[in-house]
Order: structure tokens, then sequence, then C-alpha cells
């Protein structure tokens, strides 16, 4: 489609940057909204999970007798349940969706991999009976060696996940087994040669712990799913298309046989574009001839989904005294958990794309290990390897004594600068970004004892694909806009803005609703921020087809050319089109509300429907700014001040914007402070719980300043570029950088909680 | 085992229920009485999306027994509008987008009226610390604080 | 007179599987889907792999792959594994 950008300076924009309230928003705050767990159906069963205590073994059998024979018990099931799936690797490199392995993460079948993978489920008439009746199910264990951390997975003697994981990747391939799923490589120029030409050369290795995204509504749905052959789920998930593909494979079903509601999320950030418990609540469905209800406990998210990676990293930078980066070589080795498909190739990618470098190598290696399968989280890699990239950034930067931000602006990456997987950049932003840092009345003022600061940058893709949209004028004017992208942030208010602004409405004549899947065209998850990118194109693009739909009818009303009917500021107006599209002046300009009082009669209901699958998205490059107090006493760091600067293309609604960089910075100190899974020596999850899985609350935290740089993508008509994921990206970085400052030692491992804190003030180790 | 029958105030109306010695509060009135208004996050007290009052006690939903509702009065978010009129502190989340996903703001909501029916006036500090029983993921706490500010302002006449 | 051919690189080490290593190819071609075919002709199934499992940027700005695309003479095309987001 042939996108316009409409740029502040060409026309003035009437509803696209004003702060209107979100559609969604009374149901919200009364508690009306109705989330994947708030469903009910009449004779509703409640279906519960038993997993394993242990992280790594086989399992012998598993006795289902005792269960089945439990009244109130209606239907219990294990792997054999689900047919068996061929082991092949299909779709995307990094997801590398094999629904052999897909399979087995949602029900276990020769071994379990983790503590608290899912060995079988029972549905039952009640919360409590269900509970009893896991039980009684007995399984039989060969209890074997596990491990966990990377470096440890990678040892030649590690215990095997998978005795025939032969690394891909390796030409030729390697002759034994490993748990290393995949290695990649990229390259650009000569980094032996840029080395040689350096001044100085720093290498730093960099530790980071495995981190749960934390949404706080755990993953539950509702199935109903019949002996005909056809079911519903009502499911919390970043894409109800995805999880109707997934659950219709493992179930062995037509995807056409399922339809999935879209339930309101609490919270995904990439770790509900996946699916747990759905093909289980629909196989305890199908089996009983009763809808089941499924909600996860807190302890079993924690347990049971998809954390990010912890990973182990090598960053080595070489640079000329005068502050030109001259190489830069990168190792980062990620956890995938219990199945391949970390996201180690996005970190590669990632990790120096803001920086101008003739000479990079970036490798990678996916490593599997007795832990939850890693699931995306918030531009996924990117976060975990631009900690050691800026990081070392930062210590390259006071090494040949040079200001950090005036640094990264000496290299930064332009429009036709080089990546370092192959293609030259298409856009930039990150520069303003540094900039407006640079530029900040906060970046000069002084600080006190103990107190630092800190920068760091960061880059993530943002993704474009399938979106579609219809848009339907209802009989008095007004409009409805539906989408297939579950809301997870306010979409459907930034999705009414497009319309509405297009259509030259207020903003109040349209409402936006999420359709099922069987009532709009296929879209792509909620993720990747993606959604104002694609799927708002694909709602500017149905509108465009309604105006030139309404200017049919209007030619038709006045009984004039097709050509002299145009839309302009929400009305269809008479013009001449020989006379340069003047105004004629003859006819009253139709409003949408006119024109569809006559559709009956001009050729019946005005609907419009588009499919996109996107491209051209400009990706995301945000500069962060963090102050820190470090109290030398107890470790502990307390954020005085964080500022995040980014690009966003276009805000489309600033204050939904805002919220995203915002969430994304404090998910990234969480991270960067005390977020980590801890095990014990079994490979049980010692801190499966909010208390102990310490993520950030409103006392940690000092006001998060917002500066939204917006460089318009000329591929969008509005210029959106996603917002949602690069403002987590420099945080980790910014947080440590900002304590190097403070007391002079430099952290490489995360979380920088207070014991790490005191040990690196006790060791003297020198940033 | 029979179950226990418990008489209480639910958002100002009577209201009875059967419940099981271990069923807490929350899964009552989920489940029971059929109010998904309050939000199960972690089962444990640690979050604070199940937030009500109990006698205008704030607690975590969670971690009471249902029978401990006996002859108490409950609020819950479902009784936090009048009727079509939002509360000020509802219609000011919704101004300051305060919400994301939305799944934290009913247990917010609660324990933010709760805050200001004894503080009327609180500062920053005081704000964010009433509400570090109160996780939220999705927005950083910003907007949330800015909304609570601007609500008790409202609410002062200011 | 003949357009500049349009410079393909394929980054994603699972090329390798198809091509024996082989990475950067010349082709004629005014779509991408000509490329694609090209590159099938030459080492068969690689298309699909391109068309599954590959996004591609084509001078510098990503798209999902689509037969569609139009393609100016001595373009750069890269194909890059598929970005997922979170």
């Amino acid at each position: 489609m042939d996108a316009k950008t409409i740029a502040p300076d060409q026309k003035a924009l009437k509803v696209v940057g004003t702060r209107p309230v979100r559609p969604d928003g009374a149901p919200k705050v009364t508690g009306l909204a109705r989330y994947g767990a708030d469903f009910s159906l009449p004779g509703m069963l409640w279906g519960d999970i038993l997993r394993s205590p242990h992280a790594h073994a086989r399992i012998r059998s598993i006795d289902t007798s005792k269960a089945r024979a439990l009244p109130g018990v209606k239907a219990v099931i294990t792997a054999a349940d689900f047919p068996e799936q061929k082991y092949e690797f299909v779709g995307p490199e990094r997801v590398a969706i094999n629904y052999w392995h897909m399979t087995r993460n949602v029900m276990a079948r020769e071994k379990v991999l983790y503590e608290g993978h899912a060995v079988a489920a029972v549905a039952a008439v009640s919360r409590a009976v269900a509970a009893a009746a896991l039980r009684l199910i007995a399984v039989d264990y060969e209890v074997l060696p596990h491990v966990i951390d990377v470096d440890a997975a990678m040892a030649p003697d590690a215990p095997l996940l998978f005795e025939d994981m032969i690394t891909r990747g390796i030409e030729p391939a390697p002759d034994k087994p490993s748990n290393i799923s995949k290695r990649v490589e990229l390259n650009l120029g000569d980094i032996e040669a840029g080395f040689a030409a350096a001044d100085e050369i720093v290498e730093m290795n960099f530790k980071t712990a495995p981190v749960h995204q934390g949404y706080i509504e755990p993953h539950a749905c509702l199935a109903r799913f019949d002996s005909g052959g056809q079911g519903e789920l009502w499911s919390a998930s970043q894409g109800h298309f995805v999880v109707r593909a997934y659950t219709a494979q493992l179930l062995g079903m037509n995807i056409g046989d399922v339809l999935v509601h879209p339930a309101e999320i609490g919270g995904g950030f990439g770790g509900k574009t996946v699916i747990y418990v759905e093909p289980v609540a629909a196989a305890l469905s199908r089996k009983s001839g009763h809808p089941v209800k499924i909600m996860m406990s807190r302890e079993d998210v924690f347990k049971a989904t998809g954390p990010t990676s912890g990973s182990s990293m090598t960053v080595r930078i070489g640079v000329k005294k005068d502050g030109k980066i001259v190489a830069a070589d990168g190792l980062f080795k990620f956890q995938a958990g219990a199945f391949p498909g970390s996201p180690v190739m996005n970190a590669t990618m990632c990790g120096f794309a803001p920086y101008n470098i003739a000479n990079v190598r970036s490798v990678g290696y996916d490593v599997v290990s007795n832990r939850p399968k890693s699931a995306a989280y918030r531009a996924p890699g990117s976060p975990i390897s631009a900690f050691a990239v800026e990081s070392t950034m930062d210590a390259v930067a006071v090494r040949i004594g040079m200001d950090p931000l005036k640094f990264r602006l000496a290299n930064a990456s332009r429009t036709g600068t080089p990546t370092a997987w192959g293609p030259k950049h298409a856009h930039e932003g990150y520069a303003e970004t540094l900039q407006a840092l640079l530029d900040h009345p906060a970046y000069q003022a002084p600080l006190a004892k103990n107190q630092g600061r800190g920068v760091a940058s960061g880059f993530w893709f943002n993704n474009g694909g399938e979106s579609c949209a219809t848009v339907h004028v209802n009989e008095d004017g007004t409009v409805v806009v539906a989408t297939g992208s579950m809301d997870i942030g306010g979409s459907r208010a930034s999705m009414a803005i497009m319309a509405a602004e297009t259509l030259g409405i207020a903003y109040d004549r349209v409402r936006a609703i999420v359709a099922d899947t069987a009532s709009i065209g296929y879209t792509h998850v909620t993720g990747g921020s993606r959604v104002t990118f694609a799927t708002g194109m694909a709602v500017v693009e149905a509108c465009r087809k309604v105006t030139a739909e309404l200017c049919a009818r209007a030619a038709m009303i006045w009984k004039v050319d097709r050509e002299d009917a145009v839309w302009e500021d929400g009305c269809a107006r008479h013009v001449d089109k020989n006379d340069k599209g003047k105004s004629t002046g003859k006819f009253e300009p139709l409003s949408l509300k006119a024109i569809a009082a006559k559709r009956a009669v001009t050729g019946g209901p005005i609907v419009a429907e588009a499919a996109v699958n996107a491209g051209g998205a400009a990706p995301g490059f945000a500069s962060e700014l963090c102050e820190v107090e470090v109290d030398p006493e107890t470790g502990s760091v307390k954020v005085l001040r964080f500022i995040v600067a980014q690009d966003v293309g276009r805000a489309i609604h600033p204050s939904y914007v805002e919220g995203q960089l915002q969430g994304g910075v404090v998910q990234g100190i969480g991270w960067a402070l005390n977020e980590e899974y801890i095990y014990d020596d079994a490979g049980r999850l010692l801190n499966a719980g909010f208390l102990d899985y310490r993520i950030p609350v409103a006392s940690d935290l000092p006001m998060i300043e917002t500066i939204m740089v917006e460089v318009p993508n000329p591929n969008h008509p509005f210029g959106v570029k996603g917002a949602g994921e690069v403002n987590i990206v420099p945080t980790m970085a910014a947080v440590a950088n900002a304590i190097n400052h403070a007391i002079g030692r430099r952290l490489t491992e995360l979380p920088m909680s207070p014991p790490k804190v005191l040990a690196a003030l006790d060791s003297g180790a020198k940033g | 085992m029979a179950k226990h029958h418990i008489s209480a105030t639910l958002n100002g109306n009577a209201v009875e229920y059967l419940c099981e010695t271990q069923q807490t509060l929350l899964e009552v009135l989920r489940d029971e009485l059929h109010l998904t208004g309050t939000k199960e996050g972690c089962g444990t007290g640690d979050c604070g999306a199940c937030s009500v009052t109990v006698d205008a006690r704030l607690v975590c939903s969670c971690l009471v027994l249902a029978v401990e509702a006996q002859g108490k009065s409950i609020q819950t978010i479902e009784g936090m509008a009048a009727g079509e009129h939002l509360h000020p502190l509802q219609r000011k989340f919704l101004e300051h987008a305060a919400l994301q996903c939305g799944v934290c703001t009913p247990g917010i909501l609660i324990a933010a009226r709760s805050l200001l029916e004894r503080n009327p006036d609180p500062t920053e500090e005081e704000v964010r610390f009433w509400l570090a029983g109160n996780l939220c993921r999705c927005t950083g706490y910003n907007k949330i604080v800015d909304a609570v500010l601007d609500a008790a302002r409202e609410m002062r006449g200011n | 007179m003949a357009d500049a051919p349009a410079r393909v690189v394929l980054i994603s080490s699972l090329c390798g599987h198809y091509t024996g290593g082989a990475k950067e190819f010349e082709i004629e071609a005014q779509t991408l889907y000509d490329v694609i075919r090209e590159l099938d002709a030459r080492y068969p199934g690689l298309g699909e792999h391109l068309e599954d499992e590959t996004s591609v940027a084509i001078d510098g700005e990503i798209h999902e792959v689509g037969y569609y695309h139009q393609l100016r003479p001595g373009c750069e095309i890269f194909f890059i594994p598929k970005i997922e987001g979170g």
C-alpha cells in the first residue's frame, strides 16, 4: 500500500497526539472488564495440572487410576492424550517453533526437564477436588543429574537434556551431542585488523540471571470443546490467532474448528505469546464433555512459564584515542531453558547496532538447561547484550577520558551505517536521543558523595507483519473499528485516534474493539512493538477504503462524476476535477451521518476491510540516564533520577507512549537491582513468589522522566515507530554505569543486589 | 462436611453465601458471588491485586478466610462508583492513563481510596509507601501516583 | 542494456545447510519472487526456508518475505532470521 507521511509541518493533526480517555477505560476501573480468569460457563469444571518436583528425570510410568476414581473427577489426561508431533523446525529461527518440543513443554513425555514441568492434568467439580485428585496421581521418576547455569550446561561433561542434540550452525557438525542447540555468528569487516589498529582495548566478562516477565495476571483460560470436533477458548494471551494455531496443532484439529475469544489481558511482555494451559484445558474439556477452566498459581507461573535467558557474555571493544571505535567483538551464551529457542540471535544483532563500527564480530550460543523454556521478554535478547556492550562502552569512555554521551555520539549510527548483520541502517533517530540527554539540565547537575550518574543506549528492531482491520459505518454515522490485536496497553485508543484522524471525525464517534478469530482475518501477536505500526496501517487503509466508498455514495446522491467528490474534514465535498479540484459550492458537504442515512438507497451498508503484511518498520533507539545513591553500609542502591529519551516516530496517544517508556524502564530497574531466579542444589526454584522474587514497588522509585523524540517513519501514514520495547534495553547498563560512577566499582553480574554491591566495595575491583 | 453459611454486607448490600472452611474471601467473591473485579495475582498476599476493605480495613482478600467475613462490611471495586458516577480516583486514573493492562487497577483503586480516607493530603512519598503493597508491572507507577495526587486535590476541593 | 543485478546475501547460519556455505549472490531480478525462485533453482529447498523462516531487508528496510516486493536495479537484499518481539 502506498503510505503517505503526514508530518506535523505539512498538515495539522487534529486527533493524533491528543490524550483522550481509552474506550475500554470505564470497565477497567469499575472491575467489569473480563480477563482470562473471569469467564465461566454453566457446568464448568476446574482444571489443575500436576507438575514435576524434579529438575531432570525420566518418567518411568504414570498411574492415574486412583485420581480417576475420586468422586467429582471427570477427566484425567497425560501426554498420551495428545497426538505426537513431527520433529521439525518451522517458522522463525529465533523462536524455533518445533511442535515436537512444544507438545512436550505443554505436557512431558519421555522426560521432565525442569521443576514444574507438567506431567498430567485433571478436571473436577471444584478446585479442592481437583487438587486432591492431583495428589492421587503416582508418577514413577528416575531422577537424573541436572544442570542449569549456561556455562555449566556447555561444559563437556554436563548432563545432557537431549541425547541426540547436535549443535546447528557449525560446519562440519560436531560428532558428539551437547546441550548447545545452535551457534550463530555475524561478521563485518576484519576484527583482527581492527583491534591491531586500536590505541586502547577493553575486554570484560558478564553474567546475568534469568528474570521473569512478572505480569500480575497468571495464565488462565476457559475451554469449551465438544465431541463434535469444534471448540472455543477464552484466553489471556498476547495473540489469540497464535493461541488458535498452536492449540489446534497440539490437539490434532483444524484451525477453523477452534474459535478463540480475546479476553482482556493482565500483562504479557512477551511471556504470553506462547501457550501453556490452553491445550490442556481443551483436551480436558473434550474428554469430559464439559467446559474446563484453568488458572495457574503464581508459584506455577514462576516455575513453569518461561523467564528470559540467563547469560554469560564477553565483550571486547577497541578504540582510538580520539574516541573512534575501530573494533568490537561479542560472545553471548544464553540459556534456552528446557527446549531450544533463546533470543541469542536477537542479542547478537542488536548489541552493537547503535554504533558505526567498521569491524564487528558477534557470536551467540543457544544452550538448553533444566529450567523452564525461555519465553520472549520485551525486546528479547537485546537488554541482555546491551548490559554487556553498554557497560563496556562506559569503561572505554572512562579509559580514554571522554564524556560517555559524546563518545556515543561520535560513533552513532545514522541512515546508511552498516550493521553487523549486513544491511545498512535505513532509519535513524539514535543521535537525537543522545542529544536530548546532553541538552538536559540534569546532565550537568552536581552530585553528592556515594551518588553517581550513568548513561547507556539501546536498539531494538520493532516488528511489522500481518494484521487485519474492519471498519463499519453505523446507521447514525458513528464508526466501529475492529482489529485482531489484543489490547494490552491502550491500543484501542490509538486505533480509534488513527481512524478518527483519517475519517476526519471526532474521537468519540469511533469505537475500537478487538474481534475474535472467526470475526476478523489473521492478525499476528501483540508484541514486538508492532500494533500501532502494523495494525494501525491496516486501520488507516480500511478507513481510506471507507472514505472512497463514501465519496462514491455522495457522487450518486448528487448525480455527479465519481471524481468530483472528495473526502475532506469529515465530509464529502463537491469539487470540479477539471478545475484543480476546486470546491464548486453547488452542493452542501455531506457528513458521515448524512451519507449513512442514505446508505440503503445508495447500495447498502458501508464497510471496508484491510489486510496488511506490514514492512518498513523502523527500529527503536533509546538513551537513558540514571542517577543512584549507594549506601556503603548495606549495599542498597536507590535510584534518585531516571530519564529515558526514545525515538518514537510519532506518539499517537502520548500518555500511552510515555507509559510504555516508564514501564519498560522500571522493569529494567528491577532486572538490574533485584530480580533473579534462585535455585537450590536439586534444581528447585527457591523464590517462586512475589515476596522473594522482588519486582520494583512504588516506594522504590522516583518519577521516571520521558523525552519522546519524534523522527517520523516515512513508511507509516502517521510516521509511527514501535515504542513498547526498546526502553528496557539500556536500563541495566545505565544503572550499572551509575553505580560505577557512585562508588568506583564496576559490577558485571546481574542483579546488582546489596550483597553483590558490598562484595564489590570490599574487593576493591575498580571500574 | 457441610458448608458454612455466611451473612455479611457487600458494597452496602446484604449478602449471603455458602463456603468451605478453607475457601478464601477472594475465592468466594469471584467464584460464588461472581464479582470478578477483584483479581488473583499471587494468592499469597504479596501483590495486592485482591485488595478489598473489610470493616474499612484494607486487606488482601486472598489472606482472609471467607468465614471471617461473617457480620462484616466488605467493599470491593464493584462498589466504588456511585451508579453512573465514577469516584474521583477512577476518573483521574482514566484521565492520567494510570492503567495499561488494568489488572492491578482494582486493587490499587481500593488501596488508594483507603489512603485518602485516612490522609486526604498525602505527599508523593506517602502515596508511594502506602501503595508499596500493590504491584504494577506495566506503568512504573508514575501515572498512578500522579492520578492519586490529582484525585486527592480534587477531593479536597483545591 | 541489462539492469544491474541485485546483491543478495544470506546471513542465517541455517542457509549453509542448503548452499554448502555460499552466502553472497548476484541475481537478475525485478521482484523478490524472482530472487527466491532463482535461489531455489540453484539450491532446492532453500526457497521454502527463505519464505517461512526469514525476513528480508531490501536496501535496509525490513519486510516480511513476499513475492510482490519490487526491486530497483542493483539493490541490496539481505535475508535475515525473523525477529520476534515480546
